[in-house]
């Protein structure tokens, strides 16, 4: 007995011990400081046609194909470079590349994340600044912003747009002698008239917190006044402010034409009511439109940009990601030229037709006309997606509190009031504008 | 649990002055256990001292990351919500997968009809991979096409269909009783094991002395089935305050609906690797401190329980 007795004390230690072993996944040592050496000097010569295998990681698994296409083309001008893509599980790539950056293993060319998180990997001294970079300058300021550091530098060449909007089922909008709401007030009118013909007006769930807060963001800027948003970044107005409550009012009020059960409902579930003809409307992102099609090809899709309460109508977009060279690679020169690439027109266009997705390279068009319509609008009358551009940062991020905060509204455990002071409340402790 | 005595043991001890290579042994096991569970422990013991400023080291702090956990808001609110989930998790685990388990397993220690197929049936569940059981029973809990509500429809209980997982008041218990369902079988044969290896004449001669029926059970074969319970109580309270992968699989990261399933674990992975979609918070610092917290609880709380039980257990 005495001998079980200890194995089992044994056992029980161990077993807890795993729980630790479990977190140690962040590696401790500084960054090595950038830039320490001539980037000629770490190449080994150009012009010498000695051969170069430069290594890509990307949260993008799904696009592994496609990415082989547009690398041949690259290839074929650049013979003495070859480019080995290197995709990682999304969830699992910001742990899977900081890991690797710490041990000075990581990739020549990286994909980086937009806005904050991105930039705090320029900021620890992984990236190397690429301003110099031919095709830079043609990029619009708002979308090198993604990729930019507080010392002004450009750390990133932008991939592509992302942008968010009502998607609506054509067919049942003629059949029911509807039309693309020009006002909040017409919205709400072409929701009830769906209703009462026993149609899901608009395809919603409140089980996952993100599509909350991307849904807010197409909502949210039709309250929004001209000028709300510079006062905000000036730190003259806040997140309590009537623009911004009445966005969650609005969210509120939108729930008689959410599905039954709604705040059980998925994107999976989400997505299939509306392509099935289910639901007329569905608010999501560009990124979702092959998943649309795909579980449906013959379904008449079309979306329509927000109407504001000034007359408007506006589309909310954001910098999907951009791609970055490690500043410890020892290919520097190559990995740079790979840049250029990506910021001409010709990539745009490759990556564009290849993705059926927004290039971030300013004129490119595709072969699909709701994405050349998207393209359109983001040039032409964007609005930022407020909680991924400028709230993405607190412990917990403002925008994560948002999506909890909106959850326990639909939940009724939260007013709109309390919301919105949540959210104040979590931006006040970080949004320097708010600390003056 | 048999006694093994020393004189049946075979000698296998080599003579001389080979007898101390015998020491060499274990160090291939120990140089693993060491690299893989006592450095990481260590280092995160470590990292929870530091500050971090999102994945690179900063300065030493002390325990301040501790001080942050336990007062600052949110993260105090946080833990003490997801510390409640965890506590509820083992006294429900406690009372529906354990008691059922028993009453499996004493069902089975009386041979029942069929006792061998069932012992094969109820242990099926523990074969599957928990993300694959989190994926079927979110298809079957689904709110609008599950088979749950479509059978709660089907048989007049309309107002009983709810969405299962979207709601708050019975996501974490759906969870828990899936994960009940899930480690049934494995509870069963622990205790199952442990009446097979009460001595029959104990029983014969309980009998012979009147025992009878309930009194059999609660009197003579529940204490001499004290070893295998305490087992089964240290191994749910651990499972319960490690719970993490179902919830992940089937929740998220977040705890979501509005926090109603966080528990440590998944608290834990939210404050040490970002969360979904992968941009977020990372705060090492934060997520060491809590780790080495949940590692205490465990620890100090399984140590305490076996040091008490084992006092209450029967010698035969």
């Amino acid at each position: 007995m005495k001998q079980f007795r200890f194995h089992a004390a044994a056992s029980v230690v161990l077993a807890a011990a795993m729980a630790l072993a479990g977190c140690s996944g962040g590696g401790g040592t500084e960054p090595a400081k950038s830039g320490g050496e001539p980037a000629g000097n770490a190449s080994g010569g150009q012009g010498g046609g000695q051969q170069v295998t430069l290594s890509m990681h990307s949260w993008r698994v799904e696009d592994t194909e496609g990415y082989k296409q547009i690398i041949k083309a690259f290839e074929a001008d650049n013979p003495n470079i070859k480019i080995e893509f290197k995709p990682f599980k999304a969830t699992e790539y910001n742990t899977i590349l900081n890991t690797a950056l710490q041990s000075d293993s990581g990739p020549d060319i990286l994909q980086l994340r937009p806005y904050a998180p991105g930039v705090s990997l320029a900021e620890a001294g992984y990236l190397e600044p690429l301003d110099g970079v031919a095709g830079i300058s043609s990029f619009p300021k708002d979308v090198l912003a993604a990729a930019t550091g507080k010392d002004g530098k450009v750390y990133g060449v932008p991939l592509s747009l992302n942008s968010t909007q009502f998607y609506y089922n054509k067919k049942i909008f003629e059949e029911n002698g509807l039309k693309e709401p020009k006002s909040w007030d017409e919205l709400i009118a072409t929701s009830k008239a769906l209703k009462e013909k026993g149609i899901v007006p608009i395809s919603f769930g409140a089980k996952e917190g993100w599509l909350l807060s991307l849904s807010h963001g197409v909502i949210a800027p039709a309250s929004y006044n001209s000028d709300y948003l510079d006062k905000l970044q000036k730190g003259e107005s806040d997140l309590k402010s009537p623009e911004f409550l009445g966005s969650v009012q609005r969210m509120q009020e939108l729930i008689p034409y959410f599905p039954e059960n709604y705040v059980g409902l998925e994107l999976n579930d989400m997505r299939t009511l509306f392509a099935t003809g289910k639901a007329a409307m569905f608010i999501n992102g560009s990124f979702e439109l092959e998943g649309i099609k795909k579980l449906n090809p013959d379904l008449q899709l079309d979306f329509f940009p927000m109407p504001t309460d000034d007359g408007k109508a506006v589309i909310t977009t954001w910098v999907d990601g951009s791609y970055a060279v490690n500043s410890k690679s020892k290919h520097k020169q190559e990995a740079t030229k790979f840049m250029e690439f990506m910021a001409t027109k010709k990539f745009g266009e490759l990556f564009a037709n290849q993705f059926k997705r927004i290039s971030a390279v300013p004129g490119v068009t595709t072969d699909d006309p709701l994405v050349n319509k998207m393209a359109e609008l983001s040039q032409s009358s964007s609005t930022p997606y407020l909680m991924v551009v400028h709230f993405a940062e607190g412990k917990p991020t403002t925008k994560q509190t948002l999506e909890n905060a909106l959850q326990g509204m639909y939940l009724g455990k939260m007013s709109p009031e309390q919301v919105v002071d949540e959210v104040q409340k979590s931006a006040a402790t970080w949004y320097p504008p708010f600390k003056k | 649990m048999g006694v093994i005595s020393t004189f049946e043991r075979p000698t296998i001890r080599p003579k001389g002055r080979a007898r101390w290579l015998i020491h060499l042994f274990p160090i291939p096991a120990l140089i693993v256990y060491g690299l893989f569970v006592v450095y990481p422990i260590i280092s995160a013991f470590l990292y929870s001292l530091y500050d971090w400023d999102g994945i690179k080291r900063g300065v030493f702090v002390g325990l301040k990351n501790f001080v942050t956990l336990f007062t600052v808001e949110p993260f105090n609110e946080m833990f003490w919500n997801a510390f409640g989930h965890n506590v509820y998790y083992f006294i429900i685990e406690m009372i529906v997968q354990n008691g059922i388990a028993f009453g499996l397993a004493f069902l089975i220690y009386r041979k029942i009809r069929g006792s061998s197929f069932l012992k094969i049936a109820y242990f099926m569940p523990r074969l599957l991979s928990v993300i694959v059981i989190g994926f079927l029973w979110k298809l079957i809990l689904n709110p609008n096409y599950g088979a749950l509500n479509t059978l709660l429809t089907k048989i007049g209980l309309e107002e009983w269909a709810k969405p299962w997982l979207g709601d708050p008041d019975t996501a974490l218990l759906a969870i828990i009783l899936i994960n009940c369902w899930f480690g049934i079988g494995f509870a069963m044969l622990i205790f199952l094991a442990g009446l097979q290896s009460i001595p029959e004449e104990l029983i014969e001669a309980a009998r012979l002395d009147g025992a009878r029926g309930i009194s059999l059970l609660w009197k003579i074969i529940l204490p001499l089935c004290m070893p295998s319970i305490t087992i089964m109580t240290i191994f749910t309270f651990i499972q319960a305050f490690e719970a993490f992968e179902l919830v992940y699989a089937m929740q998220g990261s977040m705890g979501e609906p509005f926090r109603s399933t966080d528990t440590l674990a998944v608290y834990f992975y939210r404050l040490a690797f970002s969360s979904a979609g992968g941009a977020g918070d990372v705060s090492v610092g934060l997520g060491s401190a809590l780790a080495v917290v949940l590692f205490f609880i465990v620890a100090s709380v399984s140590a305490l329980s076996l040091y008490l039980m084992r006092k209450r257990e029967v010698q035969h």
